[in-house]
């Protein structure tokens, strides 16, 4: 299906939405995430770090009023910028940290206290603190405190131990990474299947589109039941809709129908009144009431095809049609003893109403039966799935191939006494336009004239 | 000869008893349905002109009802429905000739004129099998009483094979008596012709020979008379 940019579409309307959401609520996952695994990391770092602190705490021992650091055995607090460092230093009374002693690795930096995290250890005493500071060589430090008192030492000491924290860092970066990495597939696999989904799940509104068409091409009378819940009230009101058509169509037939009954019996009684008392008058009410009954003719046999335009399709067989006919019109013409020879597929189906093709192939042969001398065929057959043509042939005089177009259109008064005068043909024309479908004339084997209907077939 | 009229448009009644009257019929008028079917029942009318747009019951019921009681006098349908679709409808029902409104009165006696004249004579000697039945002379067939409406090329097929009832008749002798001409002898018409009447007569009546041709018989149970 294409998805055209220019107007608004389910499908995508419910990806973006799908995907808008997913992208937030993953987002915000990979950030928790992220951030819990860093806070881990800090914690276990802070653990070894206070570790470290304790031991300064509890290995140092006060001589002299001078505080002497344990020998630790880290053989990396011994190598210069190691990483690994500690630090005890003195409060002094007004409030700047002196230093009493270092670990080697720090060479001959002093680690330089933040004065807020100075202000902190002051206000905790006996509590270790952790923060980040910088070190030596502009490496960030991670560092644990404590500030206590060592008995036998004047004021405060506070013991420090601070490691090179970029190990961490560049563990949480490398986990971030691969988080992203991971909730990306993520991401892109639930937008698959939101895709995979809104399309399965929207295929009952896709069907229903193929059979509207279905129904307007004329393939199929209605719609079937077998929707959602959802989408079978919209089914069920279109087959309302479809039936209340018919309804109106057939409504406009019998209206049509009536009218013309209407008008008919009071031109039988001016024919007839006008028959039973002969003169001048007699001879103009004669005349135009037979104008007017070819005129009432004509526009009711228009609003009949003008009607059928707007109906759905109906697949009427073509057999029984013909049979009734053909019985139908020997009768009609029994004086003459007509023979009317038709052939038929027995599923050949037309595409539109019984009665539509009733008038289209009996004025047909009606013609024929009037102007054969005896003999009349009509053969029906499929020209392709689409189309279906009836061939009927007379062996009467026939009909110059420069009268044929004449013969077809209305409103040339013919002359009567020629095949495919009347109404007949023409009639036949109209209507088998309105089903997009055409009359031509031949010659006909038999000796008269060939009639060929081409109508649209309803497919098997 | 006698004709019932029966038709409910007062103007045109007058008329046409008139027309009738002249041309030397002895006129009935019914202008209601009921009217019609009744006087159609117990008078020995020679034909009848029907309306179909009528009061209480319409036409071609009237005729049904008729063609049903076995009144069998010719119809002639006088109605302003021209469509196709209504006169095979009234000749299902049993019309003999259908006329539609307006028409000029001179066609409606010529119509009628030929009319009679066909009826002329009716009561002649008919072929059975069974309990289908032919009548040789109006070229009519039935099937237990229920008319048959078929066309001239299948009641000459079946007029065939009901003279040589019971015995196999071979496919090229079928279309031989099928066709007086030679065109159009191509194998399967014949199958299409057997095919069209098993549909309207049943398809048990007429049998098929393999290789040899096809056979009319009666039904178990049934007797020719």
């Amino acid at each position: 299906m294409k998805l055209d940019l220019g107007k608004p579409s389910l499908v995508r309307r419910l990806v973006v939405l799908a995907g808008v959401w997913n992208l937030v609520v993953l987002l915000l996952a990979g950030t928790f995430l992220t951030a819990q695994f860093r806070e881990a990391a800090i914690r276990r770092f802070d653990q070894s770090l206070a570790v470290l602190t304790d031991d300064l705490y509890a290995g140092s021992s006060v001589e002299d009023g001078r505080v002497k650091a344990p020998f630790l055995t880290d053989i990396r607090a011994t190598r210069a910028y190691s990483g690994r460092y500690w630090q005890i230093l003195a409060l002094r009374p007004n409030g700047k940290l002196a230093m009493i002693e270092q670990s080697r690795s720090l060479f001959d930096i002093m680690l330089a206290i933040p004065a807020v995290q100075a202000d902190r250890l002051a206000a905790a005493p006996g509590k270790t603190l952790f923060f980040d500071l910088p070190g030596p060589q502009n490496r960030p430090l991670r560092a644990a405190a404590i500030l206590t008192r060592l008995p036998g030492f004047e004021g405060p000491v506070v013991f420090i131990a601070a490691e090179d924290r970029s190990p961490i860092d560049a563990d949480a970066s490398r986990f971030a990474r691969i988080t992203a990495i991971a909730l990306l597939i993520l991401g892109l696999g639930l937008i698959s299947a939101v895709v995979v989904q809104v399309r399965v799940g929207l295929a009952p509104l896709f069907r229903l589109r193929r059979e509207v068409a279905s129904v307007r091409r004329g393939k199929s009378e209605r719609l079937s039941h077998a929707y959602p819940v959802e989408l079978e009230p919209l089914a069920v009101e279109l087959n309302a809709l479809l039936a209340h058509n018919q309804d109106v169509v057939e409504r406009q037939r019998t209206h049509v129908g009536n009218l013309a009954h209407a008008l008919k019996t009071p031109l039988s009684v001016m024919l007839t009144e006008a028959s039973q008392r002969p003169g001048a008058l007699a001879e103009v009410v004669t005349r135009q009431a037979d104008v007017m009954r070819e005129q009432v003719d004509h526009h009711l046999r228009r609003a009949r095809a003008a009607a059928r335009s707007q109906t759905s399709g109906e697949r009427t067989p073509v057999e029984p049609i013909l049979d009734e006919l053909a019985v139908t019109l020997e009768q009609i013409f029994q004086d003459k003893g007509v023979e009317i020879d038709w052939r038929c597929p027995e599923d050949l189906c037309f595409q539109g109403e019984r009665q539509d093709l009733m008038e289209l192939a009996g004025n047909v042969m009606e013609n024929a039966g009037k102007w054969c001398r005896g003999k009349v065929r009509a053969v029906a057959e499929g020209v392709s799935g689409e189309r279906l043509r009836l061939i009927v042939d007379d062996d009467g005089p026939g009909l110059p191939a420069d009268r044929w177009a004449d013969a077809l259109k209305r409103g040339q008064r013919m002359d009567e006494n020629a095949p495919g005068s009347g109404l007949g043909l023409s009639i036949v024309d109209e209507l088998a336009r309105a089903y997009g479908g055409s009359v031509t004339l031949d010659a006909s084997p038999l000796g008269g004239l060939r009639v060929v209907l081409e109508l649209p077939r309803a497919g098997g | 000869m006698r004709i019932l009229l029966v038709e409910d448009d007062p103007d045109l009644s007058r008329q046409l008893k008139l027309a009738l009257a002249d041309a030397g019929y002895a006129v009935d008028h019914a202008p209601d349905g009921e009217e019609a079917q009744f006087l159609g029942e117990t008078e020995p009318y020679d034909a009848v002109i029907l309306d179909l747009g009528l009061p209480k019951v319409d036409g071609v019921s009237v005729l049904e009802r008729w063609r049903r009681g076995s009144v069998a006098t010719p119809v002639l349908i006088l109605t302003a429905r021209g469509s196709w679709n209504e006169k095979v409808a009234g000749f299902d029902a049993g019309a003999d000739d259908y006329l539609t409104k307006p028409f000029h009165t001179e066609e409606l006696l010529a119509r009628l004129r030929a009319l009679l004249r066909r009826s002329a004579g009716h009561a002649s000697p008919s072929l059975s099998c069974g309990g289908l039945r032919l009548d040789p002379r109006a070229a009519r067939a039935s099937v237990n009483g229920e008319p048959l409406r078929l066309t001239s090329l299948e009641y000459r097929l079946l007029h065939y094979m009901i003279m040589h009832q019971g015995r196999v008749i071979g496919r090229t002798e079928l279309v031989e008596h099928l066709y007086d001409q030679d065109f159009d002898r191509d194998s399967n018409t014949i199958e299409v012709f057997i095919g069209r009447l098993r549909k309207k007569l049943g398809s048990d009546r007429i049998e098929t020979v393999r290789g040899l041709g096809y056979r009319l018989t009666a039904l178990e149970g049934e007797t020719s008379e």
